[in-house]
């Protein structure tokens, strides 16, 4: 089956997105304004990390970060509005339901490539250096493939809350996740051990590892079975969400 | 379905049935809470038809309007447009609708809307978008976002939507809900031309009016069972004649109306204020014999939809 998709429909999909205020505040926006923060305003910037320095530590956790954020949001928006009447709209013209969910795909993707980019350039512009080019890839590469995950968690969300403010409780929650996950700054202690349990620590920890190879700040070194059990079991939490959350709206009509 | 279209599609060739319901049923619920929002409806609708759904709410219009359009599957029954299955037709835009329920995304403006829908149906339709929003009246408001159209212009919209496929068959579901007269007015106009071009149209509606300006068959829809389909016309005849008043004449005005209420096929007759009204199937001779024995200021009134609705849905 091929599946068909309007270039018209991309194009105002994507008029839609930078018309949004949230979408530019915590998908565009927040990433590179906490990466200029803590990344460059602080003298700890040029200290080797890894196989590169902090800096360059900080860029990809902003990218993750925004990346994971542009996924969830767009996919909550998707699902509200197909609830809504405009799915009825659209069950009338020969778009499949596979080619609404892939135009929607296209658009979170594009979009968490926009919020990675625009980290990333302002990351090589203010002295982030890793040890190879290719560690800038494998990071970008990481996060744009694993930030699917929270398209699936995007769209539970979506599927349980009724209005717009899905996709602002969607980016909201991220933020907190992030905050305690390790993501924004380091955490160490029982928060670090509380942080290994949240959604976003897996994926940023995975995203770091062309830098670290696990490394963490306080000296600990994760290992990957661990990170990567982190990922499987929030992928199979969020999938459960979302099935359930189907399910519950086809019993509602 | 793919054995109830095979059916059907011979006897819609033949002629020209472009949508055939059989013996259509769809239920909402389990058990004894069961709901049977449409209750074994059949309906053949040929080409060029413009039919009139009518009925109070919760008679099963909009439930029978979505199974006609391929967006929710009958419990049980067939529907066949063009002979094929109905979400088929809907998908190739043979069948468009203007409905009461379908929302529009607030953040798009009123060309993107259409826009959109117009470049999945191809590019043919997306060729179509400047003269549908003229048809539709939008031009004004083409960059307007949805959130800040009033519901008559997000009615108009709707209806730029069902347009620009081009269909065949066009549905409407209370389509000039919100809209003020002029506008009302301007969608009928537009809506009598396409008829005269050959689309089918099929409405339901709550104004009696439009079905009695507009349709040329009325189908009247009660408890999920249609309990009259006629020429609209037809079907106002068949509710007990015309009524008539007139002002009794000073002299003989009590001999004249005990002569009336003495008459077979004269009912309800009423006299208020020395004027004279009644119900009689033949009007006509009723009003010469008034007129003959002096009364004035005579007046015959065919009986409105809305007495012969009233009539059909009564338990």
């Amino acid at each position: 089956m091929t599946i068909s998709i309007s270039p018209t429909m991309l194009r105002i999909e994507a008029m839609r997105q930078i018309r949004n205020p949230y979408t530019l505040a915590f998908t565009l926006g927040m990433p590179v304004a906490m990466y200029l923060l803590f990344g460059t305003s602080m003298g700890y910037g040029d200290l080797s990390a890894g196989h590169g320095n902090v800096k360059y530590y900080i860029m990809v956790s902003m990218a993750a970060y925004g990346a994971a954020v542009a996924m969830s949001s767009i996919t909550s928006l998707a699902a509200t509005e197909a609830k809504q009447g405009w799915g009825r709209q659209l069950a009338m013209t020969p778009l499949s339901t596979a080619g609404y969910a892939a135009t929607k795909l296209i658009t979170a993707v594009s979009f968490a490539a926009l919020a990675v980019l625009i980290v990333f350039l302002a990351g090589l512009l203010t002295g982030a250096e890793a040890s190879d080019a290719w560690r800038w890839w494998a990071s970008a590469g990481i996060m744009l493939g694993l930030g699917m995950i929270f398209g699936l968690y995007g769209l539970g969300v979506g599927l349980f809350f009724n209005s717009d403010t899905a996709a602002a409780l969607a980016s909201i929650s991220m933020t907190f996740f992030a905050f305690f996950g390790n993501v924004f700054m380091p955490l160490d202690g029982v928060m670090l051990d509380v942080a290994r349990f949240t959604p976003l620590y897996g994926y940023v920890a995975l995203s770091r590892w062309p830098l670290t190879d696990g490394a963490l700040t306080t000296g600990q070194t994760d290992p990957l079975w661990m990170v990567v059990l982190n990922v499987v079991v929030w992928l199979l939490v969020f999938a459960a969400l979302v099935s359930v959350g189907v399910k519950r709206s086809r019993s509602r009509r | 379905m793919t054995s109830a279209s095979d059916t059907l599609a011979p006897s819609s060739t033949a002629t020209e049935q472009v949508v055939v319901l059989e013996d259509l049923r769809r239920h909402y619920g389990l058990g004894e809470r069961t709901v049977k929002a449409v209750d074994g409806l059949d309906l053949r609708i040929r080409r060029g038809e413009i039919v009139a759904l009518l009925g109070p709410n919760g008679a099963g219009k909009t439930t029978t309007l979505d199974m006609l359009l391929g967006l929710i599957e009958p419990s049980s029954g067939a529907v066949a447009v063009f002979g094929e299955k109905a979400s088929r037709a809907a998908a190739s835009g043979r069948i468009a609708a203007v409905l009461q329920t379908g929302g529009l995304l607030s953040d798009l403006t009123v060309r993107e809307t259409v826009e959109v829908i117009a470049s999945l149906h191809g590019a043919d339709a997306l060729a179509r978008v400047p003269d549908v929003l003229a048809r539709a009246d939008l031009d004004a408001i083409a960059r307007r976002r949805i959130a800040k159209c009033s519901g008559g212009e997000q009615q108009r919209v709707k209806f730029a939507l069902a347009l620009v496929a081009d269909p065949d068959i066009l549905v409407l579901d209370e389509p000039t809900a919100g809209m003020d007269v002029t506008a009302r007015r301007h969608f009928w106009d537009v809506m009598r031309a396409d008829a005269d071009a050959g689309r089918t149209i099929i409405f339901a509606t709550h104004y009696l009016e439009e079905a009695e300006q507009f349709a040329r068959r009325t189908v009247v829809m009660h408890r999920g069972r249609i309990v009259a389909d006629a020429p609209t016309a037809q079907l106002r005849a068949s509710l007990g004649g015309r009524s008539i008043a007139a002002t009794l004449p000073t002299t003989g005005g009590d001999a004249l109306v005990q002569e009336m209420r003495e008459t077979d096929g004269i009912v309800d007759v009423h006299v208020d204020a020395g004027r004279v009204t009644l119900r009689a199937a033949n009007s006509d001779a009723v009003a010469s014999a008034l007129l003959k024995a002096g009364a004035h200021d005579l007046e015959i009134a065919a009986p409105t939809l809305e007495t012969a609705f009233t009539a059909l849905t009564e338990d």
